[in-house]
């Protein structure tokens, strides 16, 4: 059994591991019952398990619960209270997500982008989300409502 | 669906004493009616409704499942618009795994009975098989029905409250029933409207029936939803991005002490377990039990098995990581059979390369003879110049972005259930008969019992869907949790399938060989066309081929004749074909139906035969062979130095019904609906005439009509602006192109052009990169309920069919599926998306006329081939097999 100091979504949280390399996204599921951060491949390649670790976009099937612990993390849960962020809002205004399963993911990620980025172009948004799968195929409307939020962002700025 | 059981809603009526009739209002539902059971507990008014008393609620069952088509919306809010309701005063609620209650028995909803009915409708078996588009086809009337025979009720009883007025001064209005003269109103909840409501209906005075309904159905112009992409809801939408959303893994059983699985399956379809050492799993921190999920020795799941999961041992361990690890540690100490004594298939033999040549041999030869019209032999006697060619298409994996799971607790004698099922009333009868020991051979045809055995003891709560594609229809899954579960007393038990297992497990849709053959004339003109398709039938999986019996009589016996019954069964699903050839379903999908106007034609199907689990990823039969016919048609196109798509439009001619049972199609499956209308039939056989003087159909009919087809090919050229492009890209020949492609499918008609480019020869290889620049797509899917999901599932389609064509590619060696993750099962990303997607829905000529037709599947089959056809017009090479990225360099 390992403990671990965690800091998710804004409180310090007492983490207790049967081993001291399970990844995030099982600490946050299994653990702290945190549910919003999917399990898709398990292997950093389709992006359902994406969180930030200090404000980056971080795949958390690929991170373990050592190295998370150096930073302060955020999930879906915690990047509004209520789906106010510009992103999630942009997802409900255009209607983006199909079965919703990957969206957590994709909303991380793009989130991410946008703070580093407020006003990214179509090549600058395909070089953020590609780790980002999508099978129901909402590409076209990720991309729409990410300029949406960029400039929802910048005119509340 | 007698393939995985026959519990009929008739078997389930006579079980509950329960009359029909009725169209709305308690009766059916609970024949002690409303009010039953207390008076301000929510009250059922009809299977899909109830409401709460006083406060108004009106809480509209989602029997169908939701998996991004967002029919948990779309349905819904059809019942809420006849009925008037605030939507803000609706709650969507899933609804759990109770078929018969769903069903739409014909003489349910449509007191009328029409004795062959059940030739094409499905309804009265599973009802909430959320599968081969046609959610919306099935219960787009009934809902409207509901909706406006609830209201007339509430009108009715209304008029009496408000004195006895006229019941054309009442009207229903946002949840209330307004009397109009003097602006008095009842709300829905009122008590007292509902209870006059309760005396009026029980007495059976005013129980609407659907003749009395219809003429209440609202006139398209006062739809507030139906048709409006403005105002149709999307109720899940905020879950959703917010993680709140609840999938098959994140559903929370309510008890403590949840045990998570992770299974390591036999790696060959039908091998068996020999045995297994625990320990190294068992000394993994957190693992709890090692378990086999079938004991050692039993069968496992693979061909002719249907849905009874693959031999496989489970950890159970307290977290996911630590089942994952402890599978780790299990995986070198089982021991597995992969070549069962006696087992008439060698699956541990299967290899993909191998076996692509055996399917062009079996289409070397005439195969059974599906259509015919004219005499094709007579003319390739005469030596034309002809036109022959081949394709292929691939296994392929649905890969729905959740991978399978499901939670199961077994207590008390019963099992509850949590999963992420398209099929809920299928899973309900999987789970139950595999853990009630029902022994295989009455699989095809369980007895009445049995079925309210299972009934009784299994419940089946449906989560959301991460995707489903077909995937989700194969409850295997859940099996395997109900049998842990059963192992485990009082514990939850949640199984966690990994991508790995979800890639190399499988239902793969078939791998499929194609051979076209075509003479022509002069002008390049087709005058015979020859089609020979061979594919793994989903049949051999869910059927299981006669010989599979073994050398025991009596269940060689049982076996065939449940075969030959389900064979008799003209229900579409009982429709399966004679191993090794493939079933109507299939041939139904593009093959039977083939649109083209050729003079001489005949179309055959070979055999293939199968040695893994085959079943259906979204569009199926139709992903293969449009791709072939469609790019056939391109084929003979250039041959003949002809415009494309004039070519095609030629091809089609002037179009109309095609009258297949006239060139040899007996039964043509028709995705379980009628060609022709059933019409109303006096009690002496005379159609009974409407006001206008016309017949009254029953069923409506969907006829396969190339015209339809026509109209999308035409309209998609147009919006694409085809004849300006092709002219301009042909004046400067620089690498760029247009392809188009039609297919009718799920009774709807897609076209699609492809506006690509291809770069200058790169790498080792010397591939030229692909560039897709915009995609135009059409549908004519009778009418749009809810748009923007048509559109989204257009949009959605299109990536699928992108992700299928450029890349998909499932192989088999030694009988074992060679890919494991995204890595190596790649599927389209956001910067391989065209940078344009255009989506034109086709405005019904009559919308309150109007009937919806399928949406999910049908923009997937078109993709692939216009985007061959566009590469070949750009100067690329002619792609005849999927996947393309071994014929152009994709980004």
């Amino acid at each position: 059994m390992s403990k671990f100091q965690l800091h998710v979504n804004g409180e310090p949280l007492t983490v207790i591991v049967d081993d001291p390399n399970m990844p995030l996204l099982w600490v946050l599921r299994d653990v702290l019952g945190l549910k919003g951060t999917k399990f898709g491949c398990g292997v950093a390649q389709c992006g359902a398990c994406t969180v930030h670790l200090d404000g980056r976009a971080t795949r958390s099937c690929a991170v373990g619960v050592g190295v998370a612990a150096l930073s302060k993390i955020t999930t879906i849960e915690g990047l509004s209270r209520d789906g106010s962020h510009p992103v999630q809002k942009a997802w409900v205004k255009l209607g983006v997500p199909q079965c919703g399963f990957c969206q957590p993911g994709q909303i991380m990620t793009a989130a991410a982008l946008l703070a580093a980025n407020p006003d990214p172009d179509d090549a600058l948004i395909d070089s953020a989300m590609r780790g980002n799968i999508c099978r129901c195929g909402t590409y076209p409307r990720i991309r729409e409502a990410i300029h949406q939020a960029a400039a929802a962002a910048r005119l509340s700025s | 669906m007698s393939v995985f059981a026959k519990i009929t809603r008739r078997d389930f009526l006579r079980q509950a004493g329960v009359g029909t009739g009725a169209l709305v209002f308690g009766c059916h539902i609970s024949p002690q009616g409303l009010f039953a059971e207390g008076l301000l507990g929510e009250q059922a008014l009809n299977p899909f409704v109830a409401i709460v008393p006083v406060h108004g609620t009106i809480i509209i069952s989602s029997h169908r499942s939701e998996m991004g088509q967002g029919i948990r919306s779309s349905l819904a809010a059809v019942l809420a618009d006849e009925l008037e309701a605030d939507w803000g005063r609706v709650v969507v609620r899933p609804a759990d795994a109770d078929g018969p209650r769903y069903a739409l028995d014909n003489k349910f909803y449509i007191p009328v009975v029409v004795p062959d009915y059940r030739k094409f409708i499905i309804w009265d078996k599973f009802s909430q098989f959320t599968d081969s588009s046609r959610s919306m086809a099935l219960y787009y009337l009934p809902m409207r029905l509901f909706g406006a025979g609830i209201r007339l009720v509430l009108l009715r009883a209304a008029a009496s409250k408000f004195g006895g007025v006229d019941l054309g001064e009442c009207e229903a209005r946002r949840h209330k029933v307004v009397h109009t003269p003097t602006g008095r109103a009842l709300d829905y909840g009122d008590l007292r409207l509902l209870l006059e409501a309760q005396e009026q209906t029980q007495k059976g005075k005013v129980q609407p029936t659907q003749d009395e309904v219809t003429p209440w159905l609202k006139p398209s112009k006062k739809w507030h939803f139906i048709g409006n992409k403005d105002t149709m809801p999307f109720v899940d939408a905020h879950d959703m991005v917010t993680g709140k959303a609840v999938y098959g893994a994140d559903a929370d059983p309510q008890v403590p002490g949840m045990l998570t699985a992770s299974i390591e399956r036999c790696p060959v379809a039908n091998g068996r377990l020999v045995s297994f050492d625990p320990t190294a799993a068992l000394a993994v921190p957190g693992v709890r039990k090692v378990l086999a999920v079938l004991p050692p020795g039993a069968s496992g799941g693979g061909v002719g098995t249907a849905f009874l999961p693959h031999a496989g041992v489970a950890v159970l361990a307290d977290n996911t990581w630590a089942a994952i690890r402890g599978r780790r540690a299990l995986k070198p100490k089982i021991e597995w059979d992969l070549r069962p004594a006696g087992f008439p298939l060698q699956n541990a033999d299967y290899q993909s390369d191998a076996y692509r040549l055996e399917l062009h041999e079996s289409t070397g030869s005439p195969g059974m003879k599906l259509r015919s019209r004219g005499d094709v032999d007579a003319v390739f006697a005469q030596a034309p110049p002809v036109v022959e060619r081949c394709y292929y298409v691939p296994h392929l994996a649905q890969a729905p972005m959740e991978p399978p799971a499901a939670i199961a607790r077994f207590a008390n004698g019963r099992w509850e259930i949590w999963a992420p099922t398209q099929s809920p009333d299928i899973t309900q009868k999987w789970v139950g008969q595999i853990v009630l020991g029902v022994p295989p051979e009455e699989w095809l045809d369980l007895k009445v019992d049995t079925i309210t055995k299972i009934r009784e003891k299994v419940t089946v709560h449906v989560t959301l869907l991460g995707g489903g594609f077909g995937r989700k229809s194969k409850p295997d899954y859940v099996v395997e949790a109900a049998l842990l579960a059963t192992q485990n007393p009082g514990v939850p038990i949640r199984v966690q399938w990994t991508r790995e297992d979800d890639i190399k497990f499988s239902y793969y849709n078939a791998v499929s060989h194609q051979y076209l053959k075509a003479a022509v004339d002069g002008e390049g003109k087709a005058t015979a066309l020859l089609w020979r398709s061979a594919f793994t039938s989903f049949f051999a999986t869910v059927y299981p081929p006669p010989d599979f019996a073994g050398t025991d009589e009596k269940k060689r016996e049982n076996l065939k004749r449940a075969r030959a019954e389900a064979l008799q069964d003209d229900l579409g699903y009982g429709a399966g074909g004679e191993y090794p050839h493939g079933s109507r379903i299939e041939f139904a999908q593009g093959l039977e139906d083939m649109p083209f106007d050729v003079k001489n034609l005949r179309i055959e199907n070979c055999e293939a035969k199968s040695h893994i689990r085959v079943g259906w990823m979204r569009s199926v039969a139709n992903i293969y062979h449009a791709f072939a016919i469609c790019s056939f048609a391109d084929e003979l196109a250039v041959e003949a130095r002809c415009d494309s798509k004039e070519y095609l439009l030629g091809l089609i001619g002037p179009g109309g019904p095609l009258d297949l049972k006239a060139e040899g199609v007996e039964h043509f499956d028709n995705n379980g609906f009628p060609v022709e209308p059933l019409w109303r039939l006096t009690p002496d056989g005379q159609p009974v005439r409407g006001p206008d003087g016309q017949p009254i159909p029953v069923l409506f009919g969907y006829p396969p009509d190339s015209r339809r087809l026509r109209a999308v090919v035409e309209r998609v050229a147009r919006n694409a602006g085809w004849d300006d492009k092709v002219k301009q890209y042909k004046a400067v020949p620089n690498g760029r192109g247009l392809g188009i492609a039609a297919h009718r499918s799920f009774l709807s008609y897609v076209a699609m052009v492809f506006d690509v480019s291809l770069g200058e020869p790169k790498g080792p290889n010397q591939l030229r990169e692909l560039t897709i620049h915009d995609v135009y797509a059409v549908i004519d899917c009778g009418i749009a309920v809810n748009p923007d999901r048509v559109k989204a599932q257009l949009e959605g389609g299109i990536v699928y069919g992108l992700s299928l064509a450029l890349l998909g590619e499932i192989t088999v060696k030694d009988g074992k599926v060679e890919q494991n993750n995204f890595d190596d099962y790649p599927v389209l990303r956001i910067h391989q998306m065209p940078k344009n997607i255009s989506i034109d829905i086709m405005e019904p000529p009559d919308p309150d006329k109007a009937i919806p037709t399928g949406v999910g599947e049908p923009p997937v089959p078109p993709v692939a081939p216009a985007l061959a056809n566009a590469i070949v017009a750009a100067g690329g090479p002619r792609i005849r097999e999927v996947p393309f990225y071994r014929a152009v360099q994709v980004l």
